[in-house]
């Protein structure tokens, strides 16, 4: 038997009154005076209180009516009586929404939540449904909705800890659809988690549960946590004697309770699968630190990295895991025409020479002493003001572009309309013009930056880059509108910069000098991010992450052409090769030929391998690594009945849904709590006795 | 004043009905000094058979002849018979000081049955006044409670003033006994009878420590404890809050529970008084309200009196 309104029983309490009364009450005359209480007072007070009961069944009879009025305002109702009133009002159709995101993985938590789900399993009806819904920031329902109770444990066994974090939105939507399509009276949904405060995000009115609904929170957390976690890592990578160095650091943060002592544990860097460095650490309560390693040099090939902490009880997210792909040094080209030389390229390469995400490699050569072997292996070439294009060169840049290579062509003074006049048309949005001179309105500025385009995004943000202060003096104009790929525009509207795709590169024609000449653009501080990104788009260079996390598509065909160079094959027809992905839980992963993207959720936590069918991996496989988001170490719990206000239904939400409480029904409250209706009456009545026996007594002869 | 004179004119012709007179008929009749004179005229006659008026001039011993001695003593006769001077020796004379210790404490304005024991002491002290009168004693009179209230100095002619005080008497005030009586003490400078009426509300060894200076005085001390028979029975039958009249202090008593204890209790301080006092020789007796007075008086006067002679 359990009670409402537990607190009303110390009413039960009152008992002690008609004891009192019983053993102390006299009936309240007058005082009676006495000459003197001296002998009175010698009696022992004890033997004033010790004495026995009179009227003992009137006595019973107001402990017995205090008794029951308390009990009747306690509210109580019985458990078995719930579940033949239950039954009594037909089946149900239950939901066990399971939490199985990594936080889920502190200590025992994930079986615990398998015994709860287990036990409310069999207590089910025989008529009732019910369905497994496992959840992490997205849901996945594990079985239909069926009377089968084996069918459920399997179910229930079967659930994984994954490496997502926790969101109760999705399991409660899916929950939601569950209940909105079943037609059985009652409706139920239990919800095992361990109620991170991150998995909460305010009320939404998509998740309110149908009205009826019973939402059973079983809170998981624990009082008390203690974490420690992998909140993020970085890797500088270097050069020292002509190798490649990386320097890693590792941020590690503890969250314990504030009176928690300071903890000991250690953390290892591992190169390959062998521990490198390990290094002792110490963490106060809700503190966190950052542990550097020794620069270590970075292998040739590519290298998997792993940062390693001491296990803790939630040992998930004291991994983290990264990639070293060896160098992604750009190679550019810088052809320009002999005389002017120096001159022409010295902000160029000055400019490419500062940078290491992606390092520059810059090479000159003479327009004449180009030959097709200079190309190979070339990202970039920068075509700075020649006065001609050979028509052999230029079906050389030609063929370098339409294979993926990338073409800046600058025009200056020695360029003229008549330079690429042979064959090298096809490498421009449209024929070349005159020069415009600006020198008479004291230059023109550029009015007009595509910020949408990967040359200029850096530079969208306030205060991170200022073309207006340079001034073109003089630039070339095409003989015919440009509308297309145009980058950037001068103030009387002449392209400044214009891109063209040509087969799988590009071309980015710069109508003005990257010297002092015509423009002081060189001089302005914009001018270093310009140059970089400039020839990173015409490289169509996108960076290879380290690492990525868990949730994250993977295009994989473009990670595989970002990170074995000059082995993408991908066009316009597609692949023409199976990829074989192997993630850290080994089970093979095909992605055959005939998709046209292929696209990779990355849903575990190490490394996957990607591979092309066919070849044993090697130089042509690459890895990728997976971390947890790490904002799911932070453990602090949300109070259950704060997430069940918001997401059942209420009286005063949507109208027309007949005002009904969340939980059951109002007839189904009323049967079970009816039994202080009885009580009342029953002290009701005692009461009544009692009056009519303490009147007759009181009347009676003494 | 016809009504007095009648009660008067008819008390010393009583027949013998009146003798055991109810106390309570007697509580009825408002002149005090007439009432107390009927009480005590309606007890000696019962008593003037004893030799009680012929004791002070009874010869007590012989004793051999000293220098210095009264010639006028000698027993001339014994002379005559032995040849040899022998002295006559007398009782004490018994015109004697009576001095009355009416104790007028609220406890005293108690009464279970419409006479309070105030109005018994008064009569007793009444009847005892009288009765000394005719003795020719001296009488006397102190009322006290905490202190002493009045004080009538032991003489011949203060029957008026100590009936008058006895007649006005009022329970005011919480009792206490060491102080007035030692006050007492100190102002009799005669040898007497002093005659204590009280409900002695205190424990026996401050009652003895009280009149203690009295009695080294050489004073005869009667005590006569007057009761309420609800004191002494503790009769009532309902709980209630019960109110000491000295100090009003209010205690829940249920009688049920308490009577055979508080009996008990009160035995137990009469025996104490009783044995403690009787051990310094003075007399005490304990007089119940519903009992006649003229009988209790009666009663203790001729037991007295045997103990006198047995002397």
């Amino acid at each position: 038997m359990s009670f409402l309104a537990p607190l009303f029983l110390l009413g039960a309490l009152a008992v002690a009154v008609p004891v009192i009364i019983h053993l102390t009450h006299r009936e309240k005359k007058d005082v009676v005076p006495f000459p003197s209480l001296m002998f009175l007072r010698k009696i022992p007070y004890r033997s004033v209180r010790r004495q026995r009961l009179r009227h003992l069944f009137l006595f019973a009879l107001r402990c017995l009516a205090l008794i029951l009025l308390a009990l009747a305002f306690a509210r109580p109702f019985f458990e078995s009586s719930r579940a033949s009133a239950a039954s009594a009002l037909g089946p149900r159709e239950v939901v066990f929404v399971v939490d199985h995101s990594y936080s889920m993985g502190y200590e025992d938590r994930l079986s615990r939540a398998k015994a709860e789900v287990g036990g409310r399993i069999q207590s089910l009806g025989g008529e009732d449904l019910a369905s497994v819904v496992v959840f992490s920031d997205r849901a996945e329902i594990l079985n239909q909705p069926t009377s089968d109770k084996e069918v459920l444990e399997a179910a229930v066994a079967g659930i994984q800890l994954s490496a997502r974090t926790t969101g109760f939105g999705p399991g409660l939507k899916l929950a939601k659809r569950i209940l909105d399509e079943s037609e059985l009276p009652r409706k139920g949904v239990v919800l095992v988690t361990d109620f991170q405060r991150l998995g909460f995000e305010g009320e939404d009115d998509d998740v309110w549960l149908p009205a009826g609904t019973v939402l059973t929170p079983v809170d998981l957390s624990s009082t008390q946590t203690e974490n420690l976690s992998l909140t993020s890592v970085s890797l500088e990578r270097d050069e020292a004697s002509g190798r490649e160095r990386l320097t890693a650091s590792a941020r590690v943060t503890r969250k314990a309770p504030a009176d928690a002592a300071p903890v000991s544990s250690r953390i290892s860097l591992e190169i390959d699968g062998r521990a490198l460095q390990t290094k002792p650490l110490e963490l106060a309560a809700n503190t966190s630190a950052t542990i550097g390693f020794d620069p270590v040099t970075v292998p040739a090939g590519e290298a998997r990295g792993t940062i390693r902490l001491g296990d803790d009880a939630l040992p998930q997210d004291n991994v983290y895991h990264f990639v070293l792909s060896p160098g992604q040094a750009l190679s550019v080209l810088n052809v320009e025409e002999g005389a002017r030389r120096t001159r022409r390229s010295f902000y160029v390469e000055r400019a490419l020479a500062i940078g290491d995400r992606p390092s520059f490699r810059t090479e000159s050569k003479m327009l004449s002493q180009l030959r097709a072997s200079d190309l190979s292996g070339t990202d970039v070439v920068i075509l700075n003001d020649v006065p001609s294009l050979p028509a052999a060169t230029a079906g050389l840049l030609s063929e370098f572009v339409n294979k993926g290579g990338g073409l800046v062509v600058v025009l200056g003074e020695t360029s003229s309309k008549n330079s690429f006049a042979e064959g090298a048309s096809e490498l421009f949005p449209a024929p070349l013009g005159g020069v415009v001179d600006r020198a008479r309105d004291w230059g023109g500025t550029l009015s007009y930056l595509d910020y949408g385009s990967p040359v200029f995004e850096v530079f969208n943000a306030p205060h991170s880059g200022d073309f207006s202060g340079a001034k073109f003096f003089r630039y070339r104009a095409f003989d015919s509108v440009v509308s297309e790929g145009v980058l950037a525009r001068y103030d009387d509207g002449v392209p400044a910069l214009v891109e063209r795709r040509l087969g799988s590169g590009r071309v980015l024609v710069w109508t003005s000098t990257l010297d002092t000449f015509w423009n002081d653009l060189a001089r302005q501080p914009v001018f270093l991010p310009f140059m970089h990104q400039l020839v990173k788009r015409a490289a169509s260079y996108a960076e290879a992450s380290s690492w990525h996390t868990v949730g994250e598509v993977l295009d994989v065909e473009r990670y595989l052409a970002m990170v074995l160079e000059g082995e993408s094959e991908s066009g316009a027809s597609g692949r023409s090769f199976d990829l074989v992905i192997t993630p850290p839980s080994s089970k093979k992963i095909v992605l055959p030929r005939s998709e046209e993207r292929a696209l990779l959720a990355l849903e575990e936590q190490g490394f996957y391998d990607i591979r092309r069918a066919g070849t044993g991996g090697g130089a042509s496989s690459s890895s990728v690594a997976v971390n947890l988001d790490t904002v799911e170490s932070d453990l602090s719990p949300l109070d259950p009945e704060e997430l069940v206000a918001s997401v059942t239904f209420r009286e005063t939400g949507a109208p027309g849904s007949g005002g009904v409480e969340a939980g059951d029904s109002r007839e189904a409250q009323e049967n079970r709590q009816g039994y202080w209706w009885f009580l009342l009456a029953g002290a009701l009545l005692l009461l009544a006795s009692e009056t009519l026996l303490s009147n007759r007594l009181s009347m009676a002869p003494r | 004043m016809a009504r007095r004179s009648d009660r008067v004119d008819s008390a010393p012709g009583s027949d013998r009905l009146f003798r055991f007179v109810d106390p309570h008929v007697l509580a009825r009749i408002s002149n005090l000094s007439l009432l107390a004179r009927s009480v005590v005229e309606g007890f000696i006659s019962g008593l003037h058979r004893s030799t009680y008026l012929g004791r002070s001039v009874d010869f007590a011993e012989h004793r051999a002849y000293m220098p210095g001695d009264d010639i006028r003593r000698i027993d001339w006769r014994l002379f005559a018979r032995t040849d040899r001077f022998y002295v006559k020796e007398f009782e004490a004379d018994t015109n004697t000081s009576f001095t009355l210790l009416l104790d007028v404490s609220r406890s005293m304005s108690f009464g279970s049955e419409g006479l309070t024991k105030l109005d018994y002491a008064r009569f007793l002290a009444a009847s005892l006044a009288v009765f000394s009168q005719k003795q020719r004693d001296r009488i006397g009179i102190v009322t006290f409670d905490e202190d002493i209230v009045d004080f009538v100095p032991p003489s011949a002619k203060h029957l008026e003033i100590v009936l008058h005080t006895i007649e006005r008497a009022t329970a005011k005030k919480p009792s206490d006994y060491r102080r007035p009586l030692l006050k007492v003490a100190e102002a009799i400078h005669r040898r007497g009878i002093v005659v204590l009426i009280s409900d002695l509300y205190a424990e026996p060894e401050a009652i003895l420590d009280a009149v203690k200076g009295l009695r080294y005085k050489g004073n005869d001390l009667i005590v006569f404890h007057v009761l309420d028979p609800a004191e002494l029975k503790f009769p009532y039958a309902e709980a209630a809050s019960y109110q000491d009249l000295e100090t009003g202090e209010a205690v829940p008593v249920i009688p049920d529970y308490l009577r055979d204890e508080y009996r008990t209790l009160v035995q137990q301080h009469i025996q104490k008084l009783t044995r403690s006092l009787g051990d310094n020789q003075i007399d005490y007796s304990l007089l119940d309200t519903s009992m006649p007075l003229d009988y209790a008086l009666f009663h203790y006067l001729a037991s007295r009196e045997r103990l006198t002679r047995t002397r």
